[in-house]
């Protein structure tokens, strides 16, 4: 029997009417950098989450000291915070049948082979590609984490399931400096493969990217089309739908979309979708984290609302089948109802044409503050800071501390004009580059 | 103890693994939160959170590595990992040895254990607290969180450091939302010491929420100030916060060696009015109990503002070494997975002689800027500039409080602002808390920040 079996045994023993067991561990390198390597670590931790439920009086607890005096300690805490919490009337129970969809490419068996001397070659290598592009720019602060992770679920009902997952995040940052002018250019990498990170080629791009904004500035105010590159609209998608899509926002009566089901809340061309089985996805994985199987859910299909996401307890109250989207911030915290891989679906058309087909516009490469934003008003918000103005055609000088803003509904209904075949991602979420009809740009 | 028997065997033990010098910390950490909003408990969270992470030396390069599993076997693989590290990593730079081989073991005051007192008892006067605040019908929302915390440090070296810290945290955080005609506003507030569950239970914690709800509804019901530049009051924790984010983080030797600080190379300069001392320290009144550094240096008070000129900057073994000075003691890490950076404590601005009354008299039109409600703020360090929107604040008319003015954010930059600095008044407080810290390079800790209030003759203040 696991501690994680034995956890579940030990609170049921103390009188819970449920109880579920997730446990986590993770090993991680974890490499900062900017001139040169300023820290490598390696963390390997454990943790234990655990649930209970005395009717319907639900509590968690966890702890990182996965021994068997600590799991009886737990087990007795979990407990007792139950008894003394109020019940939640909407409470029915755990996941009740554990299964596995047939997601493929969440795990690297050659992360788990990097040696340390490779890790600091492609770091060094990295560096050095950026001192050499030009004698303007420098190495900025850059990351690299790699990681290996093990999580296994079981409950009173079913279990113990277990999956191992891989990750490789990076970030590479260079500035560039002449005179009074400054500049930042950054790149960045979130995969499951090792083989798909090439530093070296993120470097020379965050160099030249630097470069290239050395004189940037804003242009004034005005209404134009928008191009977002596809990374950047991708961050845009996840900071305004990946709460307003979840049952959970709906129940709560706080999603702007409840009760827009099977209604046109976007044009033909949009299609949404939340992917926990597609291959290689920075968030694909067989089963989520109540032991619930992964699949593909239309979110939004040509324009039309279709589904939300579920967990196990949105699902029950709703009483609907879950989607497999209960997830969990760490072992520390209770699952929530969250997209895996949301992806907006690509269309037919080139970066060049969409910039050929724009007189005069804006080419949006990166933003900040995008993520204070407003989901539930839907009033979009970024502050550019790598952009290029494109005239009859053809991009032209590069731009920055200009602010993009819009109805973000509004937008995706009336004023998308092309969608791209580019898909990439900002963490779990991926979009083409898109194109707006004509966004309100603030500037000087 | 088992534990720091095999802590103090692997020390020894990697040593002859190739290591030139290596220290370990083994830190416990416990949390509790309760979350009660609009009356209904929301969420009891509680988590424990144990390891030991260890640094090493090989010749001039640094490795690091950490686990949460509590045995021998995994603390030497944890030492051979650092060692991996940092023999890929090779070269460095020449860091003078400078660590301090303590060995004492300290606590903060408590007398009851948060961990021993029973949910009911916290639920209960949580839910108590929040219902103070619904007083009258304008309340349209409020939450209330009690917190604790309990953190055992342990650091050992292989200079025979052994340094035993523990710190026990108690503190509440509310927030009442109050609306008139078609104006919302939200007022949060916390109180926090370094103390046990004593802090909590003695406290009128009604009485705090209430008058956050007061606040609330006449904000709602007041109007934001005409924007321009005036002289104003600051309270102390706007002070504090102004101090620690816009000034604090400036003088962290790291950031000056870098060249990112606006103090670099000012050593000796004048750069505020002789009225102002700013200094960082360990152990103080009310703030966060830190009397030794996450690599065993004694935290003294150290002095980084005299009388208007640059003393010195915060400094940890690295970066002391690079400005060949000893450590400030100000080494800090969020907790044993990461590695300790320059980090400040207890950092704020000490009293003088004027009373409040004093400060108000020769202000004809001003603003006494508050700190109850303040959401935060940006500032750059490079530029010294900074934004802070603040709490519902008071006019000043002819050397008197008048009409409060909500939606305040104070702007500037702070060597400028610490030159208009022309009274500090006598009083002091200090503030720390249990709910959050301080952020840099992805790594959060506690601190405690604060002064007393301060007359700026002139500070940009604007409505929202």
């Amino acid at each position: 029997m696991s501690l994680a079996e034995k956890a579940v045994k030990r609170v049921l023993e103390l009188g819970a009417s449920e109880a579920e067991a997730y446990f986590h561990s993770e090993k991680v390198f974890w490499i900062e950098f900017d001139d040169k390597i300023e820290c490598f670590k390696v963390t390997e931790s454990n943790g234990l989450g655990l649930r209970a439920a005395l009717g319907k009086k639900v509590a968690s607890y966890s702890t990182s000291n996965i021994s068997l005096e600590e799991i009886d300690e737990a087990a007795e805490r979990v407990v007792r915070i139950a008894k003394v919490t109020p019940e939640d009337l909407e409470w029915r129970h755990f996941n009740m049948s554990f299964s596995k969809s047939d997601a493929r490419g969440y795990y690297d068996e050659s992360v788990e082979e990097i040696g340390y001397e490779d890790v600091v070659e492609k770091v060094n290598m990295a560096i050095e590609r950026i001192r050499e592009y030009s004698s303007m720019v420098k190495p900025a602060r850059g990351i690299l984490t790699i990681s290996t992770t093990r999580t296994g679920i079981v409950n009173c009902y079913d279990g113990e399931f277990e999956r191992r997952e891989t990750g490789v995040v990076a970030w590479v940052r260079a500035k560039a400096e002449d005179g009074l002018e400054k500049s930042i250019g950054s790149e960045h990498i979130e995969t499951r493969f090792w083989k798909n990170v090439n530093l070296e080629e993120l470097a020379s791009k965050a160099a030249e990217n630097a470069l290239n904004f050395l004189k940037a500035k804003p242009i004034e105010s005005c209404r134009i089309p928008v191009i977002f590159r596809n990374d950047v609209f991708a961050s845009i998608l996840g900071t305004m739908l990946s709460g307003p899509i979840t049952a959970e926002w709906v129940q709560k009566n706080r999603s702007p979309l409840a009760g827009k089901l099977e209604k046109k809340i976007a044009c033909d061309r949009i299609t949404l979708v939340d992917d926990g089985i597609m291959y290689g996805g920075v968030r694909t994985r067989p089963f989520d984290d109540e032991g619930y199987p992964t699949q593909k859910t239309y979110v939004i299909e040509k324009g039309l609302l279709k589904n939300y996401l579920y967990d196990t307890y949105t699902s029950l109250k709703d009483n609907v089948k879950s989607t497999g989207n209960a997830v969990r911030g760490g072992y520390w915290t209770p699952p929530q109802t969250a997209p895996s891989n949301l992806i907006l679906m690509p269309g037919d058309s080139s970066l060049e044409e969409m910039v050929k087909e724009t007189s005069r516009g804006l080419l949006v490469e990166d933003v900040i503050g995008e993520w204070l934003s407003n989901p539930v008003s839907g009033n979009l918000n970024a502050t550019v800071t790598h952009a290029y103005l494109i005239e009859k055609g053809e991009p032209t000088i590069p731009v920055k501390g200009v602010m993009v803003s819009g109805d973000f509904y509004k937008m995706i209904l009336e004023d998308v004009e092309m969608v791209g075949k580019d898909v990439r991602n900002m963490g779990q979420y991926y979009s083409p580059t898109i194109k707006f009809r004509e966004i309100t740009v603030a500037g000087k | 103890m088992d534990l720091e028997a095999d802590l103090e065997y692997v020390l020894k033990k990697s040593l002859e693994m190739g290591a030139k010098y290596a220290d370990l910390r083994y830190q416990e950490n416990y949390y509790e939160s309760i979350l009660v909003e609009n009356r209904v408990l929301k969420s009891y969270s509680s988590r424990k959170f144990s390891g030991v992470g260890v640094r090493v030396f090989v010749d001039e390069a640094v490795g690091y590595a950490s686990t949460t599993s509590l045995s021998r076997e995994n603390f030497l693989k944890a030492i051979d990992n650092a060692i991996k590290a940092a023999k890929a990593l090779g070269g460095g730079e020449k860091v003078k040895f400078d660590f301090e081989a303590n060995r004492v073991e300290v606590k903060s005051k408590f007398t009851v254990d948060p961990e021993n007192v029973s949910a009911e008892e916290k639920i209960s006067l949580a839910l108590d607290a929040n219902r103070a605040a619904f007083f009258d019908d304008r309340i349209k929302n409020a939450i209330t969180r009690l917190g604790f915390s309990k953190d055992s440090r342990v650091f050992l070296s292989t200079y025979g450091a052994k340094v035993k810290v523990e710190t026990v945290m108690s503190g509440l955080w509310h927030e009442s939302v109050a609306k008139s005609y078609k104006t919302m506003e939200r007022v949060g507030y916390s109180d926090s010491r370094c103390a046990g569950f004593e802090f909590i239970k003695s406290g009128d914690w009604n009485t705090f929420t209430s008058d956050l709800s007061r606040l609330a509804i006449e904000a709602s019901e007041s109007v934001t100030p005409p924007a321009g530049t005036y002289p104003v009051i600051v309270a102390p924790d706007v002070i504090g916060l102004l101090l620690h984010e816009a000034f604090g983080h400036a003088s962290e030797g790291d950031l000056v060696s870098t060249q990112e600080s606006v103090l670099y190379g000012r050593i000796g300069e004048k750069i505020a009015s002789e009225m102002v001392t700013i200094v960082d320290d360990g152990v103080v009144e009310n703030g966060y109990f830190y009397p030794f550094d996450d690599e065993g240096t004694v935290k003294k008070r150290t002095v980084v503002v005299e009388e208007g000129v640059l003393k010195g900057f915060l400094h940890d073994i690295m970066s002391a070494s690079k400005f060949s000075v000893e450590s400030t003691g100000n080494g800090r890490a969020q907790d044993f997975e990461n590695m300790p950076i320059v980090r400040q404590t207890n950092y704020f601005m000490l009293p003088r002689d004027y009373d409040f009354d004093e400060l108000l008299e020769d202000i004809d039109y001003g603003i006494y800027v508050c700190g109850k409600g303040a959401t935060g703020g940006q500032v750059d360090v490079g530029m010294g500039t900074f934004t802070f929107s603040v709490g519902p604040s008071k006019i000043i008319r002819r050397g008197r409080l008048a009409e409060t003015v909500r939606g305040v954010v104070i702007s500037g930059l702070i060597l400028e602002t610490l030159k208009t600095i022309d009274a500090v008044g006598k009083d002091l407080m200090i503030k720390t808390n249990v709910f959050g810290g301080c952020g840099k390079m992805g790594q959060t800790v506690k601190v405690g920040f604060g002064g007393p209030h301060v007359r700026v003759q002139k500070m940009t203040v604007g409505g929202r």
